[in-house]
């Protein structure tokens, strides 16, 4: 063969093979980069999620807080005082010389104070747990807090249920209930709503339950609102339920929450 | 130009005879993956050293190729098949083993004067088939561990950069003096670098990690 010929082809295969090596070398590289890429997006996605559990758990704690205050000042306020003045009331029975009138005025004290006192740990065991919910289940839990809220006279609620709640679920339906207790409380206090609608249904992907207010409303992309603690607890019972939660609201046009679980 | 090719070629055995010692004293710590592995370094030393052999007994030796191309894609297939964990893939390396033996087979059977050069088809199919094997692996590690990262690289580097230069392998044979030496002499660097990748996968994955679980074990 023709020198000038060979080297040419020789030439030629070298850089086919130049070719194909940097090919190789971009694949490489390609892939490289791809692979930090996508673990780094992997991290920041994890630490989105510790970042959120953290939140949620500070919530849990505040929240637990909270109520530890509330129960301890109601014991306080509740009970506590009125046993204090049961218990003057029972000294006073010792002293001597007491007038038939005197007995009777302080064993109707006694009587009406423990009266008080057993009515206000009623109601502070209540306010923890309905017995209603406890012992009746979801359906009768709500129809108690619905008549609770309608007795205020301050609002009227509206509550239709079509579905069947298992007792194996209670765990869930408590969630469910303090969800609903979270949200009414929000209407009342912040919302100053007059109307709820509450309604439980099923559809294609599973139970649902639906709430409206006709209250004030809020910015739904105002992060101040999103971050409240009591939106917190709700997002951690959601979490919980592996449910999902859809808020609606407009200023001055109430609120609407759709929760799937 | 010779002297050249013979003294890269030889840096290239010798790094892929350290290599073969690396793997081998760090054996069993690393599973099937590493054993097949080793298969494959000893299996082409083998090859190469009997290749080595025979040319300086002026003995032809060109048949040895078949048996480096298509052992290669046998224990290379058998290794990328051991570090899949894809159902899927794992499919398609065996079906690419019964496509190539088939066709194989039946080309050696119409045609038994292949067996004196260059079959090109063996270095397409067989190199072909590994370079997606080892983008499938590539793929699979873009959000796993890194195993045997290197070598892939290596192995993917090497297959990209020398199968033109076994295609034109027979042409080239034809030629006159120097020039179809460059084409082996760039065939020995390459592999040289391809070497220093699995050397460099041991030194990352296999010389470190003892020394590691020494100190767990403390």
């Amino acid at each position: 063969m023709n020198p000038v010929y060979e080297r040419e082809i020789v030439t030629i295969i070298l850089y086919t093979s130049v070719f194909f090596i940097i090919l190789a070398v971009v694949l490489i590289l390609f892939f490289y980069y791809s692979r930090k890429k996508i673990l780094q997006k992997e991290f920041e996605k994890k630490d989105l999620e510790i970042q959120h559990q953290k939140e949620q758990l500070r919530a849990v704690i505040i929240t637990q807080e909270e109520e530890r205050k509330r129960i301890a000042q109601d014991l306080h306020d509740d009970i506590s005082s009125k046993l204090n003045i049961v218990s003057l009331n029972s000294h006073l029975l010792k002293t001597p010389n007491l007038t038939a009138k005197e007995t009777l005025e302080i064993t109707g004290n006694i009587i009406e104070l423990t009266a008080k006192a057993l009515e206000n740990t009623r109601r502070i065991a209540h306010d923890l747990l309905p017995p209603v919910f406890d012992k009746f289940g979801l359906h009768a839990g709500i129809e108690e807090l619905c008549s609770e809220f309608n007795s205020s006279k301050a609002v009227r609620v509206d509550y239709q249920n079509n579905l069947e709640f298992d007792d194996a679920d209670k765990e869930k339906d408590l969630h469910v209930f303090r969800i609903l207790q979270e949200l009414m409380n929000n209407s009342v206090r912040h919302g100053k709503a007059s109307e709820i609608t509450l309604s439980f249904g099923e559809n294609e992907v599973g139970r649902y339950f639906r709430y409206t207010d006709n209250g004030v409303g809020f910015d739904i992309k105002d992060k101040k609102n999103q971050n409240g603690l009591g939106m917190k607890n709700i997002g951690s019972r959601v979490d919980f339920l592996n449910a999902t939660l859809t808020v609606d609201s407009k200023i001055g046009k109430g609120i609407s929450v759709l929760l799937n679980f | 130009m010779s002297y050249i090719w013979h003294l890269i070629a030889n840096i290239g055995y010798f790094l892929l005879f350290v290599n073969l010692v690396l793997f081998s004293i760090r054996l069993g710590t690393h599973g099937k993956a590493n054993k097949i592995f080793m298969v494959y370094l000893l299996v082409i030393l083998v090859i190469q050293l009997v290749s080595a052999y025979l040319s300086s007994l002026r003995i032809y030796n060109l048949f040895l190729s078949h048996f480096y191309f298509v052992g290669q894609f046998i224990l290379l297939s058998l290794f990328y098949k051991s570090l899949f964990k894809n159902h899927l893939q794992k499919k398609i390396i065996n079906i690419g083993y019964v496509c190539c033996v088939v066709i194989l087979g039946i080309q050696y059977g119409l045609e038994p004067n292949l067996f004196f050069s260059f079959n090109l088809f063996e270095i397409f199919i067989t190199s072909f088939l590994l370079i997606v094997y080892g983008v499938f692996h590539f793929y699979n590690m873009l959000t796993d561990k890194k195993e045997f990262y290197y070598i892939n690289m290596g192995i993917l580097f090497y297959l990209f950069g020398s199968t033109i230069l076994f295609l034109v392998g027979n042409f080239i044979v034809n030629m006159s003096g120097n020039w179809n030496k460059i084409t082996w002499v760039t065939n020995s660097f390459l592999y040289v670098i391809y070497q220093l990748f699995i050397m460099f996968e041991w030194y990352k994955s296999f010389y470190k990690k003892p020394i590691q679980l020494k100190k767990n074990n403390n």
